[in-house]
């Protein structure tokens, strides 16, 4: 049976080799991002719901609002749809 | 139809070079904020990146009417060649040759920020360090070829352009924090009073900071 299976969660994932510690995520995408006392960012590690239109905007926006491009989106598909 | 003979190209040529030049300023200064890590507290850092992002896009537009503007000015001899290829233009050689090494730097600083999420970060980077190169050359343009630049309000502008780039320059070398120190608007830091060093942090961390 082909179902096909869209994804339906995301994490937001840091590379910690790039990140500086702008602290722009944190003030883009304040409900997935926090930052340490260094100004670099905690991000929820659980996976968010991608119809959750509000905080995957703000992911998008963090994304792009990196100023070292070290942020990215990953998209989760369920193990069973 | 505008005639090219009209001095209405010169007047464009004139003000939008002065208008780019402090647009370049106001720019290259935002671009330090970002570096230096101003913002977090009363007005975001991501806010202060958008503007310097936004305004370089508008003082890019004011630097095409200008070259433009140059092009079709039949009175000077500069072609389009000579908006790409220095040394190209008869008409004051040395000075309109400094003016397009400034743009070819500044396209090159524009196409690598319209490619950053395709190229490496490392090598944008590289690229906008250009921007300083090509903000002193477009301040030597306006002041050996600008029109209005022997004159005491030109001067002045150029020389307080000129003065606010170098103290950021300066500010860029010697000011660079440390580390964020967590100042943004979530941090519960945010509201603490600046400490005396940027660099004070709990002696229990065993954290190695980076320095550049």
């Amino acid at each position: 049976m082909g179902v096909k299976r869209r994804p339906s969660t995301f994490v937001l994932k840091v590379n910690p080799i790039l990140c500086d510690g702008f602290g722009h995520c944190a003030e883009l995408a304040p409900e997935l991002v926090n930052v340490d006392e260094w100004g670099y960012p905690i991000i929820r590690q659980e996976p968010t719901k991608i119809n959750n239109a509000g905080a995957y905007e703000s992911a998008k926006y963090a994304v792009r609002g990196c100023p070292r491009q070290a942020l990215q989106i990953e998209k989760i598909t369920d193990a069973q749809p | 139809m505008l005639a090219l003979t009209s001095p209405y190209f010169w007047y464009t040529t004139r003000a939008t070079g002065m208008v780019a030049l402090i647009l370049f300023t106001i720019v290259v200064t935002m671009g330090t904020l970002v570096a230096n890590r101003v913002g977090g507290t009363y007005v975001g850092r991501f806010e202060i990146n958008e503007l310097h992002r936004s305004l370089s896009i508008v003082a890019m537009l004011f630097l095409v009417i200008h070259i433009l503007s140059t092009v079709l000015d039949s009175y000077v001899s500069t072609g389009l060649i000579s908006a790409i290829a220095p040394f190209t233009s008869s008409y004051r050689r040395l000075p309109v040759a400094i003016g397009t090494i400034a743009f070819d730097l500044m396209l090159c600083v524009w196409v690598s920020s319209l490619l950053k999420v395709r190229i490496k970060n490392s090598s944008w980077r590289f690229i906008h360090w250009f921007s300083w190169l090509a903000f002193a050359s477009a301040a030597a343009h306006s002041f050996l070829t600008g029109s209005d630049s022997h004159k005491p309000w030109g001067l002045a502008v150029i020389g307080l352009c000129v003065l606010v780039v170098a103290l950021a320059g300066l500010w860029r070398f010697f000011g660079r924090p440390v580390r964020a120190a967590g100042r943004t608007a979530l941090s519960p830091l945010a509201r603490a009073p600046l400490a005396k060093t940027s660099n004070s942090r709990p002696a229990s961390s065993q954290k190695v900071v980076r320095r550049r």
